[in-house]
């Protein structure tokens, strides 16, 4: 990379990536660097490093063409696999859910459902949607981040276990607030999709209670 | 004076019996393994090698153990899952003994009794296991109460993808070590695909892949048998590792076993001792005679069920060829850990 572009500070050590803070031709930017497994071959590696950051740039991409708000891709390195995005200037919803007036968030979630909703119409599915990868700008923008899970699909199950998977971070993280903003969080999410087709839409949301009678899901108390 | 169970293992191909004292001292295990001539495990056939062997195998458990019939406590036997014909030879046996000998009968899951032995084996306290055999291809941890899964195959598992490429290869069961001798005489890596989604695995993409590479004419002409072979465990085995660490770095858990038939690989073994390094875990390999099915293992577990349950009652004793380890509690965990 030339000198306009460089990185700055280490700001997080996944298992699968890092992340970095630098500038990009003068703009603030992320850097996500998929990181080399030395436990699998290095052809392997290569390819499945390179494979997953190109995807994950190009369904940035896409999801930005529909208006939603996520991360700029600036550009893609192949060779030291690592996508270079905007860097959101925000806060993460799990920081201050619990410090919010209830009519705020109603109106948030009742747009994030909106949001997840768009997605899943134009057949993405995001995979991690996490109160940790929802970011709020201080215009009170909302942006969903981290494609790293995400996945191409049109089928009601994917969706629901989308849908399932943020339920569950919900009730895990935010168990007092749940309630209210899972409610409108699916009021949001119904809202948009019952534009596109409704019957699909109800599908969709009665499944989760179908994913949830799973083995897998149910908890222990419930159970019992 | 010692109390001892009796554990038969009757999910697959091997019809096992270990005795077991409630001290965890393994007193014996014998096995008598199907292998069936060509092809895969028919289950009528299964069946027939079991109901001709079971009273043989037992009686040289009992033998090996010096005791007889009359020191036996408590039966064990497994409930679950495995192919249901099979399973109901172990679950009538089991009955019958527990009937005649006027002693309590315990259903067992066999995946759990794969990790209770390990945990006994290894010294273990709280794993995240690795699960890796002809049946099944298991991450799971335990957690409020169960064994939750972390991961595992959404099609084939591991073990049986690569008997079915060995079988392909027209090698002889069990293909998985012969495979993984072929792969130390090979350098090459063919491109197969790795499939991981999310937390899950799926083999049997990577199984077709491999099986047309031995079809294509390039076979024995730009690649032999000894690269496909290293390049099906290099790809199989990374994505094991891939979830497993992924697990690891989740669950934040210490240590990590690694069981099942395919644990006695030493590649995958090299792969999950190296990850389990990165993650400060300490990383233990189930020797293979409890690695692999037996009946010490369903005994043990048996035990511990017993002693913090009880026994079950013959109608709760039906099969269940398809019961996950997620869906039964493991109070005896709880107890020792609250």
């Amino acid at each position: 990379m030339s000198s306009e572009i460089y990185k700055e500070k280490l700001i997080h050590k996944g298992a699968e990536a890092s992340l970095w803070l630098g500038y990009w031709f003068g703009k603030k930017a992320l850097f996500k660097y998929r990181v080399p497994k030395k436990y699998r071959l290095e052809e392997i590696d290569k390819k499945i490093r390179t494979e997953r950051t190109v995807n994950e740039a190009k369904a940035l991409i896409k999801v930005k063409s529909y208006g939603l708000n996520v991360p700029q891709v600036f550009e893609i390195d192949i060779q030291n696999p690592t996508i270079v995005m905007k860097y959101i200037e925000g806060e993460k919803l799990k920081n201050f859910l619990k410090y919010l007036d209830n009519t705020k968030k109603e109106k948030y979630f009742k747009q994030i459902g909106i949001f997840i909703a768009k997605l899943h119409i134009n057949g993405h599915i995001h995979g991690d949607i996490t109160t940790s990868n929802l970011i709020i700008t201080k215009e009170e923008k909302i942006f969903l981040i981290d494609f790293g899970l995400h996945d191409y699909s049109d089928t009601i199950e994917d969706k629901s276990v989308d849908l399932h998977l943020f339920k569950r971070v919900l009730i895990s993280s935010h168990g007092n607030d749940y309630n209210l903003c899972f409610k409108a969080f699916i009021e949001g999410y119904k809202s948009e999709y019952e534009k596109t087709n409704k019957s699909e839409c109800n599908q969709i949301i009665n499944n989760i209670k179908a994913i949830e009678t799973r083995g897998r899901y149910v908890k222990s108390e419930d159970r019992l | 004076m010692k109390k001892f169970c009796l554990g038969i293992e009757s999910t697959a191909h091997t019809w096992g019996v270990g005795i077991v004292d409630f001290e965890g001292g393994v007193h014996s295990i014998i096995n008598n393994t199907f292998i069936p001539e060509k092809g895969g495990l028919h289950p009528a056939l299964v069946r027939e090698h079991h109901l001709n062997n079971f009273t043989d195998v037992i009686v040289k458990a009992l033998l090996e153990a010096n005791l007889t019939i009359k020191d036996i406590n408590l039966i064990a036997f497994s409930q679950s899952p495995g192919l249901g014909p099979v399973l109901k030879i172990g679950a009538l046996v089991a009955r019958i003994l527990s009937q005649l000998l006027k002693i309590p009968l315990v259903g067992v899951n066999h995946c759990i009794a794969h990790v209770e032995i390990g945990r006994l084996k290894c010294k273990i306290e709280n794993p995240l296991t690795l699960y890796v055999s002809g049946g099944n291809t298991i991450i799971s941890a335990y957690e409020s109460q169960r064994y939750q899964i972390f991961g595992e195959t959404l099609d084939l598992a591991v073990g049986n993808m690569i008997d079915s490429f060995a079988r392909d290869a027209g090698l002889t069961h069990p293909g998985g070590p012969k495979i993984e001798k072929l792969a130390l005489n090979s350098k090459k890596y063919l491109e197969l695909p790795y499939i991981v989604k999310g937390m899950d695995l799926s083999f049997s993409g990577l199984y077709t892949a491999a099986k047309r590479l031995l079809e294509s004419p390039d076979f024995n002409n730009k690649y032999n048998l000894n690269d496909i072979a290293n390049s099906l465990q290099e790809t199989a085995f990374a994505m094991l590792t891939e979830v497993t660490e992924r697990a690891l770095a989740h669950t934040e858990i210490k240590e990590v076993l690694l069981t099942g038939g395919v644990a006695a690989n030493k590649r995958l073994q090299e792969m999950i001792q190296y990850i389990s390094n990165e993650h400060d875990a300490r990383f233990e390999v189930v020797p293979l005679k409890y690695a692999g099915d037996n009946g010490a293992m369903i005994a043990w577990t048996g035990i511990l069920r017993y002693l913090s349950e009880g026994a079950h009652e013959i109608t709760e004793t039906i099969i269940k060829p398809k019961e996950r380890m997620d869906n039964i509690t493991v109070p005896w965990r709880s107890k020792r850990e609250t």
